[in-house]
């Protein structure tokens, strides 16, 4: 990679930071917290590139051959010091910049949920405390997962509760209301899914609120299924800006 | 100052020369706005082409990974390119015992103070070798300052409530593995494994124009092996089902093997691996650990950025020791705290 194109590489990726960073785009990738480092290393980015390009400019005015061979004789004038230019693994940073400009990869969704098993983590503590008021009472699925697999289910009884979350197909027909919980950023997110009974699929990636009943899941050990619940009532709604939880 | 840019390759070890040259004749600048003009011009049909759901999945994991590991990296390049310029080689000489066997602990420890992430330490371990440092000394940073900072560790915390051991245990080991690494360094390393580093000398040069250069091209030679460390991740995320890992949790050699493993193919960050680590519900609590210690010592990623700084035949011995020692300290302390 020669000189000429390095400032332009060092732009292009700052400037494809800056996009995702400056709206909202960047939440289908990482967490909310990283915002400002994103913003601050775009604006670092882009003006080191800048600063490339203007330092080189002059110096390629100064050394100007006759020729007028940009860089091939500015280079050679040069000597060895550019021999070598820069790094030709940097070509590789345009992969990243073109997905975020062309492709603007979306959220995770019912195809990376439907990678994984969908059980949750056990609780921090082993006491559950009762639900709050509300009829039906609005419940993360997380909350509602770890409640019904973790010894929680007494707390779940008898109560009408709504989950919102985005639909996932099961491979035996039937479907699963999900989120994905994301620590860091969304290789490491994890889906948590609650399988709905009672009502018929949406399709795949349509984000809706399920609100029904807690029921037992079928398995020996409740903790290596994900949860059930028994749905009354499921309406479309839409995405939320942080799709992760 | 010719020395500077060059960034020498005398092994020959690197295709780039090769095609950067080739790529010269029709200039590549051209080429790239050419490209750059392609793409935008084909958008229009290649875009629902690329609307498969595994792809768009390894997509978004692709993106997620470069974007999550790029101001860790802005930061980490800003910081060797700040040493490159600024602070004199006779600091380190000062700060450090003479004798490497005893630099390498002491490197090891100030891991504990800098927090930062992996895609960070790679290149002021780098700086720090160009500055003079014993390579021991800064690969013994090099593994603890991802591994064993307060950010890590606290994250550890959170994400095992009530297991205190887990976080101890955690801190045990990594330490353990900088320091045994850094004394097998010093024991049986070879400085022509290394490539030679880029010499940042004061030769007249103005330290901001040493400071520029070094930041530019440190950042788009690790830059450009980040992505390449993204591209394997997201493909062993998109490829290898869950369940084929989970079937292996039935034998605990097993079990700290394939949780290993998996921490070096996903190349999570180290602040965020604990969380990870602690949804494999159905893993004991050492290959819980083993994941944490061996991903933030190496990982895809990491071996991509290490092959970068220090050349590939570094990388090449150094990440499977690491590996093993990075194991086997997992099994010690395992066994002893767990």
């Amino acid at each position: 990679m020669n000189k000429e194109v390095q400032p332009v590489v060092l732009v292009l990726v700052g400037a494809a930071v800056l996009k995702i960073s400056l709206g909202e785009a960047y939440l289908r990738y990482v967490k909310e917290g990283l915002q400002p480092f994103l913003i601050a290393s775009g604006v670092v980015l882009v003006l080191l590139g800048l600063l490339s390009a203007w330092k080189d400019l002059d110096r390629g005015a100064e050394q100007a051959s006759p020729a007028g061979a940009a860089d091939g004789a500015a280079e050679a004038a040069d000597g060895h010091d550019h021999a070598h230019g820069g790094p030709g693994i940097a070509w590789m940073l345009l992969l990243p910049v073109a997905a975020i400009f062309l492709v603007a990869p979306p959220a995770l969704g019912a195809d990376a949920a439907s990678r994984d098993t969908g059980t949750v983590a056990g609780p921090r503590e082993t006491s559950f405390v009762p639900l709050p008021e509300g009829d039906p009472v609005p419940l993360s699925v997380a909350d509602y997962a770890v409640r019904a697999g973790w010894g929680g289910a007494d707390t779940l009884e008898g109560r009408r509760v709504a989950l919102d979350g985005f639909v996932t197909p099961a491979e035996d027909g039937g479907w699963y209301v999900t989120r994905i919980a994301m620590s860091c950023c969304a290789a490491d997110g994890q889906a948590v899914k609650v399988e709905v009974l009672g009502q018929p699929a949406p399709p795949a990636d349509t984000w809706v609120e399920v609100t029904g009943t807690y029921v037992p899941a079928a398995a020996e050990d409740p903790r290596t299924v994900p949860a059930v619940i028994q749905a009354s009532g499921v309406v479309e709604t839409t995405a939320p800006s942080n799709p992760y939880l | 100052m010719t020395e500077r840019t060059t960034a020498p390759r005398p092994d020959g070890d690197q295709a780039p020369p090769r095609s950067s040259r080739r790529l010269r004749r029709p200039g590549a600048l051209e080429t790239l706005v050419f490209s750059v003009l392609l793409l935008v011009v084909a958008q229009q049909w290649l875009v629902p082409r690329l609307d498969a759901p595994a792809l768009q999945t390894w997509a978004t994991i692709f993106v997620s990974i470069c974007v999550q590991a790029l101001p860790f990296l802005v930061a980490g390049v800003l910081v060797s390119g700040a040493i490159a310029a600024y602070v004199p080689p006779e600091f380190f000489h000062r700060v450090l015992p003479r004798r490497p066997a005893l630099a390498v602990p002491v490197a090891g420890m100030s891991g504990v103070v800098v927090p930062g992430c992996e895609c960070a330490s790679v290149p002021i371990a780098g700086s720090l070798v160009a500055r003079g440092v014993t390579p021991a000394a800064a690969f013994a940073f090099l593994l603890a300052a991802p591994a064993i900072n307060p950010i890590v560790l606290v994250a550890t915390a959170v994400a095992f409530p009530g297991q205190p051991e887990m976080v101890l245990g955690r801190f045990l080991a990594s330490l353990t593995v900088a320091v045994v690494m850094g004394w097998l360094w010093v024991r049986f390393g070879r400085t022509t494994w290394l490539r030679p580093p880029r010499r940042h000398s004061s030769d007249g040069t103005p330290p901001f124009e040493v400071f520029r250069r070094s930041v530019q091209h440190d950042f788009l030679h690790a830059g450009g092996f980040l992505v390449v460390g993204g591209i394997v991740a997201a493909s062993v995320n998109v490829l290898v089902p869950s369940s084929v890992i989970e079937a292996l949790a039935e034998r605990w050699w097993l079990a700290v093997l394939a949780l290993a493993l998996l921490a070096v193919v996903v190349a999570i960050c180290s602040e965020a691996d604990a969380f990870v680590a602690a949804s494999f519900t159905q893993f004991s609590r050492t290959a819980q650990l083993a994941f944490m210690v061996v991903g933030p010592a190496v990982d895809v990623k990491l071996i991509a950025l290490q092959a970068g700084t220090f050349g590939r035949s570094f990388a090449l011995r150094f990440a499977p020791v690491t590996f093993v020692v990075a194991v086997a300290s997992t099994v010690l302390v395992g066994w002893w705290l767990l």
